[in-house]
């Protein structure tokens, strides 16, 4: 663990050393802020926009940074030679690559939380009564789901029953804190299963260029196809109905992390339990992207 | 000499250019409409950005439903107005009821990616009230930004502007600029006069306005084969009320068996007309006051 | 002397298709024992098999046939790899570190505590004469430099056996003699030196041992002295006649 530990450092090191993280965050506030300085007939309360916009940026940087800091992991290191001298000390090619989608995905996780917090302000700025307004009826709902569906986990439905002392104004606040908090998480989850997926592509694409532009086809495809395939299926003939079918099972349902939808109309939170068994299945998937990595590195010959 | 000449190659090649680029350039607006144009989004999307347009005016629709919305894929066929726009205009149940149908897209979930999947969508058919259509004027100001000839977009903003943000000057100017850049539309000058007759209070302006809508609807409709009779109708109702409120009851009746062609209810404009006809008989029969 | 190094029937087959059968032998059947203590110098052509043998012995390429171990373990196992330290040709480092975070991070990678660990990066620096530059990123570095902070990496986990593949290439004559003394201070604490080299003179003055190898082919081994007295000539006259070349007449 230490050495993957020590790996990873040098990911995180090298991406806050490079502009890339830097040049989009300001890119994406300066669009949001822009934005948010337009007044639309005179309307200061109008705000859904702005997460909207803001959300989107979010979403398009951090698919940015994951797949290419990720994508050029391994080739940049064989291309610049530096697994050599890596590879020469106690250190397992499995570790290497855990190293390596640690350190991507923990740095992709604090960009993520930068972002967030840029998102938090800006929509804590515009229309924040409405969010607390409709916020009151995502709490109850949230706590209704939440009991439903983890009638065992009393400890995480207790924390959302509202306690007599609690203002509604503060509970509502919670509650959009709650499905920010949820936005993060699932997000980052679904980065984990990207950086897996990307990193399995450099090591069968050698060329970061291409494993970078296919990693984008492939996940924008999954983000935006994924959810309808099974009804494109259905209008297909045999045997393309069978094979399309196949592909939605097989893939990572990645749009079940977007709930960006959820964020900008103030909708409930989402069930804890459900949260965590999407947890667990980008958990499945990432380590089975990493061990199909594994499985294509550990043999591959590496010369000097 | 040898050190110079890397600099008057490029000062010659820049010469070069730039005689090139004048020589070129007047030639170029005769190319497309593009290059003419003074619009910057004109200029770098040119026919594209109807096409963006109409996405953002979608996306006002989206924003409407809180976000539960039918992709292209639950679309069995092509829909029909937008709630959004629709909200705009009276409609009764029956209209409800289709709209609730065509929204009921999701039905049961084909599998179980599926059905856990709804987990994190919007799964509720909702529309914004108290206030909250103010989120969709931002979408619906992009789209005309970017076409300015979609004349549904000034009035569907408008109508929210007037009618649920009491924001009556600034539905005023964006339906104004909305006459600028469809100067024939009687769509607009039918919402115009809604917004003075209800929102300014000031019917004479109002029926200004409808008469002139009218006229235009005479003037690019009654020769086509297949005339916009439901816009006629809208013109020749309203008109008519306000004829009828004035006490120009010959004219709201001839307006109204005007409707009456093109109305899908023909009755009840007749009902209209019956009663009009009873106030102008009691007019005639109350007694005159002398004249001194 | 116990045997630190050793190769058995060392054979690495690469797909060619260049050639008929479709593979290249790039190392035929070798056989190598290192001995603690010794500097061994390993001598061969371009092409001859020397950087694949290492490439072996560091578990970048698996063997087809035969195998080797270092300290009696299968190159395979990372943990062969603890007590060794390795000086590519050229710097392969991550260029946007300063010498002293390449250093701590190649120090937790063996597991040195911290405290160790900044007692050995100071010494190291001071060794290779960095300490001036330690908080550089490498990118700024000369490339004599970047050698000698290579040099510092390979010593980290103060190894029992280096692995130097040609340390002197590019360098200009200072910095050979001190990549020399650091290899002659490095035989006098004990530690085992195999390198890879085409400077005869080099091998002759640091080496107790040499090997010649040859197209994948192990061609003379033993002390430079035993080797020019059984071939009664010279080392580069007896390299020359072991690779095979023969000197064309000048008309």
């Amino acid at each position: 663990m230490n050495n993957v530990l020590a790996i990873s450092g040098i990911v995180i090191k090298e991406l806050y050393r490079r502009k890339d993280f830097y040049v989009l965050f300001v890119l994406t506030a300066l669009i949001t802020l822009l934005l948010g300085s337009v007044s639309f007939f005179n309307d200061a309360k109008i705000a859904r926009y702005l997460k909207e916009v803001c959300l989107l940026l979010i979403w398009i940087s951090s698919l940015v940074i994951a797949i290419s800091t990720t994508a050029r992991q391994i080739p940049a290191e064989r291309e610049n030679r530096t697994i050599f001298p890596l590879l020469a000390k106690p250190v397992t090619r499995g570790q290497f690559i855990m190293g390596k989608f640690l350190g991507c995905w923990l740095a992709c996780g604090v960009a993520l939380v930068v972002f967030y917090l840029f998102f938090g302000v800006v929509s804590e700025s515009r229309g924040r009564g409405d969010s607390s307004a409709a916020g009151l009826s995502a709490t109850a709902a949230a706590t209704d789901a939440s009991s439903k569906t983890d009638e065992h986990d009393h400890a995480a439905a207790g924390s959302e029953h509202h306690n007599e002392h609690e203002t509604p104004e503060t509970t509502g606040q919670r509650s959009v804190v709650l499905n920010y908090v949820q936005a993060l998480w699932l997000h980052w989850m679904m980065l984990g299963v990207v950086t897996a997926m990307v990193l399995l592509g450099s090591v069968v694409l050698s060329a970061p260029s291409v494993s970078i532009t296919i990693s984008f086809i492939g996940i924008i495809g999954i983000l935006l196809l994924g959810e309808h395939l099974n009804k494109v299926a259905l209008r297909q003939p045999q045997p393309l109905q069978a094979i399309i079918y196949t592909g939605y099972f097989l893939i990572p349902h990645l749009e079940w992390f977007d709930i960006r939808d959820r964020v900008i109309y103030d909708q409930p939170a989402i069930a804890f339990g459900d949260c965590g068994l999407a947890t667990l299945y980008a958990i499945v998937y990432t380590g089975l992207f990493l061990f199909l990595t594994w499985f294509v590195f550990r043999r591959k010959t590496l010369t000097l | 000499m040898r050190r110079a000449s890397p600099y008057l190659v490029l000062g010659l090649l820049l010469t070069i250019c730039f005689a090139v680029a004048t020589t070129i350039q007047p030639r170029t607006r005769a190319w497309s409409d593009r290059a003419k144009s003074g619009d910057v989004l004109k200029m770098l999307l040119g026919d594209g950005r109807r096409m963006f347009a109409n996405h953002f005016f979608e996306q006002a629709d989206v924003s409407f439903h809180s976000g539960y919305y039918p992709s292209i894929f639950d679309r069995r066929e092509q829909p029909g107005k937008t709630a959004m726009a629709s909200g705009k205009d009276e409609h009764d149940e029956h209209d409800e009821a289709a709209h609730e149908k065509e929204m009921a897209f999701r039905g049961q979930p084909r599998d179980w990616i599926e059905a856990f999947g709804r987990h994190f969508r919007v799964t509720e058919h909702t529309h914004l009230a108290h206030g909250q259509e103010r989120e969709i004027l931002p979408w619906l100001r992009i789209s005309a930004e970017l076409d300015p000839q979609r004349v549904d977009t000034y009035t569907v903003a408008a109508y929210w502007l007037r009618e649920k943000l009491g924001k009556i000057k600034e539905a005023e100017e964006f339906l104004r600029e909305g006459q600028r850049n469809n100067p024939d539309s009687c769509e607009i000058l039918f919402e115009l006069g809604r917004l003075y007759r209800d929102g300014r209070h000031d019917p004479q302006r109002a029926r200004n306005v409808w008469e002139l809508a009218l006229r235009k609807w005479n003037a690019q409709e009654s020769g086509k084969a297949e005339p916009n009779y439901f816009q006629l109708e809208k013109i020749a109702v309203h008109l008519a009320r306000l004829e009828e409120e004035a006490g120009r009851f010959s004219r709201a009746i001839s307006l109204l068996e005007l409707g009456k062609k093109s109305s899908p209810n023909p009755d009840a404009l007749q009902k209209q007309v019956d009663e009009i006809k009873e106030k102008m008989r009691a007019r005639e029969s109350a007694p005159q006051a002398p004249a001194y | 002397m116990s045997v630190i190094l050793k190769t058995e029937k060392l054979r690495v087959e690469y797909a060619s298709r260049e050639s008929r059968s479709g593979t290249k032998v790039a190392l035929n059947g070798l056989d190598l024992e290192v001995r603690a203590g010794e500097v061994f110098g390993y001598l061969g052509p371009n092409g001859a098999g020397k950087t694949t043998t290492m490439n072996v012995l560091l578990g970048f390429v698996h063997a087809t046939g035969g195998e080797a171990r270092l300290f009696g373990v299968d190159v395979r196992e990372p943990i062969a790899r603890q007590r060794i330290g390795y000086l590519p040709e050229l710097t392969y480092y991550y260029k946007f570190l300063t010498a002293e975070e390449l250093l701590r991070f190649y120090a937790r990678i063996f597991g040195i505590p911290r405290g160790e660990a900044d007692r050995r990066i100071d010494s190291l620096l001071k060794l290779v004469e960095l300490e001036h530059a330690r908080s550089r990123p490498i990118k700024t570095y000369s490339k004599g430099m970047q050698q000698r902070v290579g040099l510092a990496q390979a010593l980290i986990n103060n190894p029992d056996l280096l692995i130097l593949d040609e340390p002197t290439s590019g360098l200009d004559p200072l910095g050979r003699m001190k990549v020399r003394e650091i290899i002659q201070r490095l035989k006098s604490e004990g530690k085992t030196v195999f390198f890879s080299s085409h400077e005869l003179g080099e091998a002759e003055s640091v080496c107790d041992r040499v090997a010649i190898i040859c197209q994948g082919e192990l061609k003379a081994v033993g002390k430079v002295s035993d080797l020019v007295a059984q071939y009664q000539c010279d080392l580069e006259k007896l390299f020359l006649k072991l690779i095979g070349y023969q000197p064309q007449g000048v008309s």
